[in-house]
């Protein structure tokens, strides 16, 4: 299946995606929402967006996810120019989007319809992605009767059932109460380490971009630029899964003080 | 409460004028009159007969060219302007053209009701279209799906059980139209029987008939809160 093998270029590390350059201007050029950002995602990576309000982040994750354009800049999908929204790039959005007039199965299923993905397969993998986000019990519900975690791992399983190569989160926690936050955020590490996927999540939260990310991005504001980039090291190349684990990890308090620092200096 | 006010103003009302003011009990039994020996309930069944056709012929234009606006910008530009035009025209002053054109028929009372409806349902639709969570637009765009399947599988079912509410409370509008259709120039239907009875002073008979607009604007309602609870479940609120 690998393309590149077949054409006998050496095999070198595409990266699933290639932003380079990207510029979003509003009101004819007055407001910089995004300036001349450029970065890669690395396959099997979570990377975090972080910044202030208005830094540009949700601009960028739009921008890649095609619900927007830029100004100027390309963007490249496994090497591929890419305009517009695609299947490659599945999108979990912070408003509840789990359609309610459809039941959690057909709304896991709603996808991989849309995909032609054939019926017989289409179900296996519905029932093995409801069971993944423990919603067998519930896959003849309708979204009105599930509680707002449930909608979100109903949207999360439609998304994983699609097999995107990239995932995108917009804030996807951001409506849930704490508890149920973080319960979220620990099957979100397991299903993004069992399913192998390349992962941008919008985050507010530092803690939580700290639990999930293995790269932390943070963006400045106005305009919008990359103020740093964060390999988050101290975690030794592998993703903790319970939340406690974190904390006791040396370096924690540190990166977390300087992210802090970080917002604060935006603020100002 | 409403009953009460009224039997109380019956027996308020100076006697030399209660014959204008009937009693619950009169009005009953002009009910029962009219339709024990009137044939009330053809006249009944003509009025319901032209709601029901103006207003499936005004739906079944004006639904779909609604949501055609509220998902499509060129198309919105389009009819908008002549839209805004219509609505802002008095239905009732198509009466003489409609008169002119097919005198006093059927499909006078109808065009009448089917203009006085469509261009306010359809600007009702566009919004109830539009009003549709842009996410879920959003959410299919992303899984890839085409623009045809994202008008018939994600803003069609998003926005219909708001259309079925707009319909319900136009078909209200419907009855308004009615009456003054059979107001003018109708030898039969709810209104044209009021009418006549106005010309002899039966207000009894003129109640009735208000009373039996009222049940059959009840009844619909109903009806179409029935419709909208077996067409869409998912939508339907749960009683604990």
């Amino acid at each position: 299946m690998n393309i590149v093998a077949k054409d006998f270029t050496p095999v070198t590390t595409v990266p699933p995606l290639k932003a380079s350059r990207i510029s979003k201007e509003y009101l004819g050029g007055t407001f910089k929402a995004l300036d001349d950002v450029s970065f890669e995602l690395q396959e099997n990576q979570i990377t975090a967006f972080v910044g202030p309000s208005g830094c540009g982040k949700t601009t960028m994750l739009r921008i890649i996810a095609g619900l927007e354009y830029p100004t100027r800049g390309r963007l490249e999908v496994f090497g591929k120019n890419v305009q517009g929204p695609g299947p490659d790039r599945g999108m979990i959005f912070q408003a509840y989007t789990s359609f309610p007039w459809l039941t959690a199965m057909q709304n896991v299923e709603y996808g991989m319809k849309i995909l032609k993905v054939p019926a017989a397969e289409r179900r296996e993998r519905t029932m093995n992605f409801l069971k993944l986000v423990h919603l067998e019990k519930f896959a003849d519900s309708y979204p009105r009767s599930l509680s707002g975690g449930m909608k979100q791992r109903v949207a999360l399983a439609r998304t994983l059932a699609q097999n995107p190569a990239i995932i995108l989160m917009d804030e996807p926690f951001g409506a849930l109460d704490a508890q149920v936050r973080w319960e979220m955020q620990e099957l979100m590490i397991e299903l993004i380490e069992r399913e192998k996927k390349t992962v941008v999540a919008i985050t507010h939260d530092i803690e939580e971009a700290i639990y999930l990310a293995d790269r932390i991005i943070f963006f400045s504001r106005q305009p919008g630029r990359i103020k740093a980039d964060i390999p988050l090291t101290f975690k030794g190349g592998r993703r903790i899964k319970q939340k406690e684990e974190l904390l006791e990890l040396p370096g924690y308090a540190e990166l977390e003080r300087q992210l802090f620092a970080m917002m604060r200096e935006e603020i100002k | 409460m409403f009953l009460g006010l009224w039997e109380a103003g019956h027996y308020l009302t100076p006697a030399s004028a209660r014959k204008f003011f009937p009693s619950i009990g009169e009005v009953g039994s002009a009910l029962y009159v009219l339709f024990a020996e009137r044939n009330f309930l053809q006249d009944v069944s003509v009025s319901c007969w032209r709601i029901f056709i103006s207003f499936m012929a005004a739906s079944a234009i004006a639904v779909p060219i609604g949501i055609l606006m509220g998902s499509f910008g060129n198309i919105r530009a389009l009819f908008n302007p002549t839209l805004t035009a219509w609505r802002y025209l008095p239905a009732a002053s198509f009466i003489p053209l409609l008169l002119v054109w097919f005198g006093p028929t059927d499909q006078a009372k109808i065009a009448l009701l089917f203009i006085g409806v469509i261009f306010f349902l359809i600007s009702l639709v566009l919004d109830n279209t539009t009003a549709i969570q842009k996410e879920f637009v959003e959410a299919g765009l992303t899984m890839g799906a085409s623009r045809r399947t994202i008008l018939t599988g994600i803003v069609v079912p998003a926005a219909l059980p708001a259309i079925f509410d707009s319909m319900r409370n136009m078909i209200a509008v419907s009855w308004t139209y009615l009456v003054i259709a059979e107001i003018v120039g109708a030898q039969d239907g709810i209104g044209a029987v009021m009418m006549r009875a106005g010309r002899f002073l039966n207000v009894d008979v003129i109640m009735a008939g208000i009373v039996t607009i009222g049940a059959l604007g009840l009844l619909t309602d109903l009806i179409f809160r029935g419709i909208c609870r077996a067409l869409f479940p998912w939508n339907v609120e749960r009683r604990s």
